[in-house]
């Protein structure tokens, strides 16, 4: 075989066999020592990271793809099931960002965490989620892609719940299992569909096989499942749910990696969508809808975790956005730049909440960037990216996908929503950093404000780096795969930027008017509504589990007990008996005028009937 | 009795039966009936209390009814077709007139009223020759007039089936349960009657084994309603043990032989395309089913360490010969694997 093939594939499979190695550790009986979370698994990850960087040279250097089929699982006549890796652009870059973004977090974590007495096995959770997430993103079947799909799954909800002792804990678990559930349903529909009528779960054929086909049904399929997945309007609420869960859980899973695997399916499976303006269509309004409605309910949140969360979703539903747009690519430079952000934006957040003793409100924060200043200047700086500042990592992201959006013939609406959106970003992440790190501490004075420890800061700084570079370094050596408009007016070039300044000055504004009375009674509507996140979690969450429930107990008390069991069951048996068994003993009296009666009657009755 | 007289009639006994199966001419079968009724009637009364002279009596009077009735329908078919043959009777009236005479004879719904209070009247013992023996005669002239009429048979099999089902369960007196079984069993072996005559035999065949066990086992416990029973696992627990599967033998459950008729007579029905009357028939042995489990329940399902259902009796040894119990108790249980056999006993019949 070729030489840079052969150092291409056996470099991807040593990644897997090195993430792997300390989750079969675990398998010996005997406990793992304190450190081993540290040695073991940081270490895997780091190395891990290190050896990927190969294939990823190797690819910016020669362009070279690999597919790899490794084994034969499951084949029958009809229908073959192999384990089979496709390494294009898409995985190649995906894989060395998620495990330099685990590796920070992983390194954080051993600091967040290192008073859990079961952080040996908070990392093998980590560890096995991230094995699960390499595998969605490298699977050239549907199949293994959907064993990746499911196990980021249920780590989530495992990661989720990690302090189930608390109620709000498990809720919020559940509620990511069900809400993922739903959207499963999607992939499991588009599996089945390509299962029946294309005979084939590998990518290759499916993208051979589909030109001239309608594929509405399993795209929408497709689309449900990055709608429950990447949390998008309608399947959104477990995501703001999904911050129960300590600070590194809310960092790798629901910031940079698990949530954008619906995104990252859609991105996958594009050309299917090429042709197909329907599913456009509703991928562009449906991100639209998404990116505003959860960048409003950011604007009054007050726990910094959710805001950061509503921020994810908000991006999330800008990827979709992206994907509406048949730019799939900018749609994963997007994925790959926000994963450094937001996950330094997440470790931030997790070294003020540790710093303050655990305290999540923003409104009892403040004056931090005099005691915290490493924290609260990586914090600017991931606001500052989050936004769209010029040549931060997000810049060449963000950016280019609204100049795509604006100068696209697709729906002025979905645009519109978009720039709203665009502009509340600045104002929250404003938000954020006024009252965290700006004006006067409203803290308990003695709080354990602690910056010296270098297993905090490092991953910071890395990401930090990260947030500032890589937008640069991934734009400069991976080009394009569909030509980007060059030219358009300086109105709408400069519409990203614009909407971003006048939303940073109107908070900034209304930051000064914080401590104002400015009005009489302030607008509560408005306030609730955003507040509320739109009412969607208290109208469908009791809506739904009492329909349920309901149907469940008419099921069970009037179909089954009521009706089968007694009115049409054993019950109806001996009530209609009885009457003809009491009425067919009483007949007879012991009187012999009844026997001879009955003779005669019998006696004419027959010979009336049968003789004339 | 005096045993010269009960010798003189159980002769008589046998002998209309006997002059019954070997007569062509309807006299001489007339005349076989009423031995038989004039020879049991006696063996009714002998205990002189008022209950069995009140069973001899309405037994009298109700088989000489029926006696009549064939004497009159068989001079009909005389005046109208010329001959007294008794495999010849080709008008339906005579026809009908014989069937609902000799069902009135064997105690067919919904002619059997007067087969409980008659049964009820009398000891286990002439009970047993009642329900058994005074069945042959009536049904050997069924089977060779064999009618030709489908709607009443069956309607009378069906109704059969059906009252012998309802009645028997609002009883406890024993012997009310097992004339209604009779019925019952009458019912099953008149709907197959039109279609394989040698089936009916075997029904006969079958339910005459079987309710000589039945009775012979409530005689050697003594018992003749259901309270009774509650003590006989102290007196007996072998008959114990063996009673539940003879009744439940009775209520055509396999792999006991009463399954036996039961399952060859749906099997011709269905060939037959009668599945509705297929259908009646095995749900009406539910209902059939259920009195026998509930005698079952009664002997086995109370015993130790339940509490006790009944009066201790007095426990004599009885003086009862335990061959025909053990026989026909044991041929009701086990015949169901020899059914060829079985069946290669009626088959050559008719």
């Amino acid at each position: 075989m070729h030489l840079t093939t052969m150092v291409l594939s056996s470099s991807l499979l040593t990644i897997f066999s090195i993430l792997i190695l300390p989750v079969l550790g675990t398998l010996n009986p005997s406990p793992p020592g304190s450190l081993w979370a540290t040695n073991s698994v940081k270490t895997a990850v780091k190395v891990a990271f290190f050896v990927s960087l190969l294939p990823l040279f190797i690819f910016l250097n020669e362009g070279v793809e690999a597919i790899m089929t490794n084994w034969e699982w499951m084949n029958t006549l009809m229908f073959n099931i192999n384990i089979s890796f496709k390494f294009d652009l898409y995985s190649i870059v995906f894989t060395p960002v998620a495990l330099y973004v685990t590796w920070s977090i992983l390194e954080f974590a051993s600091w967040y965490m290192h008073d859990d007495p079961n952080m040996n096995r908070f990392f093998k959770y980590l560890l096995i989620f991230l094995i699960a997430m390499i595998v969605l993103v490298t699977a050239n079947n549907m199949f293994q892609l959907f064993i990746g799909w499911e196990g980021v799954g249920i780590m989530s909800f495992l990661l989720i719940g990690w302090w189930f002792g608390r109620a709000d804990a498990n809720t919020a678990a559940l509620q990511a299992v069900v809400y993922n559930r739903v959207g499963d349903i999607g992939l499991i529909l588009a599996m089945a569909w390509m299962a029946v009528n294309l005979n084939s779960w590998d990518m290759q054929q499916l993208f051979s096989m589909t030109t001239n086909q309608d594929m509405t049904l399993p795209l929408l399929g497709l689309v449900l499942a990055a709608t429950g997945k990447s949390a998008q309007f309608g399947l959104h609420p477990w995501l703001p749910s999904a911050m129960e869960g300590p600070t590194p859980v809310s960092a790798l899973l629901h910031s940079s990696t698990m949530v954008v695997a619906g995104i990252f399916l859609l991105i996958r499976l594009n050309p299917l969508m090429d042709n197909n303006p329907l599913v456009l269509s509703t991928c562009l309004c449906l991100g639209a809808l998404t990116t505003v409605f959860t960048a409003t309910c950011a604007l009054t949140q007050n726990d910094i975790k959710k805001i950061i969360a509503f921020s994810t979703s908000s991006q999330l539903g800008l990827m979709m956005v992206t994907i509406g747009l048949n730019q799939p690519q900018l749609a994963f430079l997007h994925i790959c730049t926000h994963a450094f952000f937001k996950a330094m934006l997440f470790l931030c957040s997790g070294s003020i909440i540790h710093s303050l003793n655990d305290e999540q409100d923003i409104r009892k924060m403040g004056g931090l960037h005099h005691l915290l200043p490493f924290t609260s200047s990586c914090l600017t700086i991931g606001s500052l990216a989050l936004t769209g500042t010029p040549f931060l990592a997000g810049f060449f992201s963000k950016d280019a996908i609204i100049e795509a959006l604006n100068t696209s013939y697709l729906n002025a609406w979905a645009l519109v929503l978009t720039l709203v959106a665009t502009s509340f970003t600045a104002v929250y992440s404003l938000r954020v950093v006024f009252f965290v790190s700006m004006g006067h501490p409203r803290f308990n004075p003695i709080s354990p404000i602690n910056e010296n420890n270098l297993t905090v800061m490092n991953p910071i700084k890395r990401l930090a780096w990260g947030s500032i570079l890589a937008g640069l370094l991934i734009t400069a050596n991976i080009s394009p795969l569909k030509t980007p408009l060059m030219t358009m007016p300086f109105v709408l070039k400069m519409a990203a930027l614009t909407v971003t300044i006048v939303g940073l000055l109107m908070a900034l504004e209304l930051a000064s008017l914080a401590s104002q009375q400015f009005k009489i009674k302030p607008a509560s509507a408005p306030h609730h509504f955003s507040n509320m996140l739109g009412f969607y979690p208290s109208v469908v969450h009791r809506l739904a589990p009492k329909t349920n429930l309901v149907l469940g107990q008419l099921i069970a008390n009037q179909t089954i007990d009521q009706t089968w069991l007694e009115k049409t069951g054993p019950k109806m048996t001996a009530s209609v008996n009885l009457p003809l068994i009491s009425s067919t003993s009483n007949l007879q009296q012991g009187v012999i005028k009844t026997y001879f009666l009955m003779f005669f009657f019998t006696m004419i009755l027959a010979v009336l009937i049968l003789v004339i | 009795m005096n045993p010269y007289v009960l010798s003189i009639l159980l002769m008589g006994l046998g002998l209309g039966t006997t002059v019954t199966f070997a007569s062509s001419h309807w006299l001489l079968a007339w005349m076989g009936l009423e031995m038989n009724t004039l020879a049991i009637l006696p063996l009714m009364a002998q205990h002189h209390h008022p209950r069995a002279v009140e069973a001899a009596t309405k037994y009298f009077l109700i088989q000489s009814a029926a006696a009549a009735t064939i004497l009159f329908a068989s001079s009909t078919n005389a005046w109208l077709s010329g001959q007294w043959d008794i495999q010849h009777i080709t008008h339906p009236l005579p026809t009908v007139m014989i069937t609902i005479a000799l069902s009135l004879k064997l105690g067919l719904a919904p002619l059997h009223a007067w087969l409980p209070e008659v049964v009820q009247g009398l000891d286990l013992t002439t009970g047993l020759v009642l329900s058994t023996w005074q069945k042959l005669a009536p049904f050997a002239l069924l089977l060779q007039i064999s009618p030709e009429i489908p709607l009443l048979i069956t309607s009378l099999g069906l109704i059969s089936m059906l009252a012998g089902g309802w009645g028997g369960l609002n009883h406890t007196q024993l012997r009310k349960v097992l004339a209604y079984s009779s019925v019952a069993h009458l019912g099953w072996m008149m709907v197959v009657m039109q279609f394989s005559t040698s089936l009916t035999a075997l029904a006969l065949l079958m339910y005459v084994i079987m309710t000589t066990s039945a009775f012979l086992t409530f005689k050697l416990l003594k018992s003749t309603d259901m309270n009774s029973l509650a003590m006989s696992w102290a007196k007996t627990p072998s008959v114990t043990a063996l009673a539940p599967m003879m009744l439940l033998s009775l209520g055509g459950l396999p792999p006991l032989s009463g399954f036996l008729p039961k399952w060859l007579i749906i099997q011709e029905l269905t060939k037959q395309e009668l599945g509705l009357v297929a259908t009646v028939a095995a749900l009406s042995a539910l209902l059939s089913l259920f009195f026998y489990l509930r005698v079952c329940y009664c002997l086995t399902f109370t015993s130790s360490p339940n509490n006790l259902a009944g009066v201790a009796p007095w426990r004599l040894e009885s003086k009862q010969i335990s061959l025909p119990l053990a026989t026909s108790t044991s041929l009701s249980i086990l015949l169901l694997p020899i059914s060829p056999a079985i069946l290669s006993l009626t088959l050559p019949l008719f």
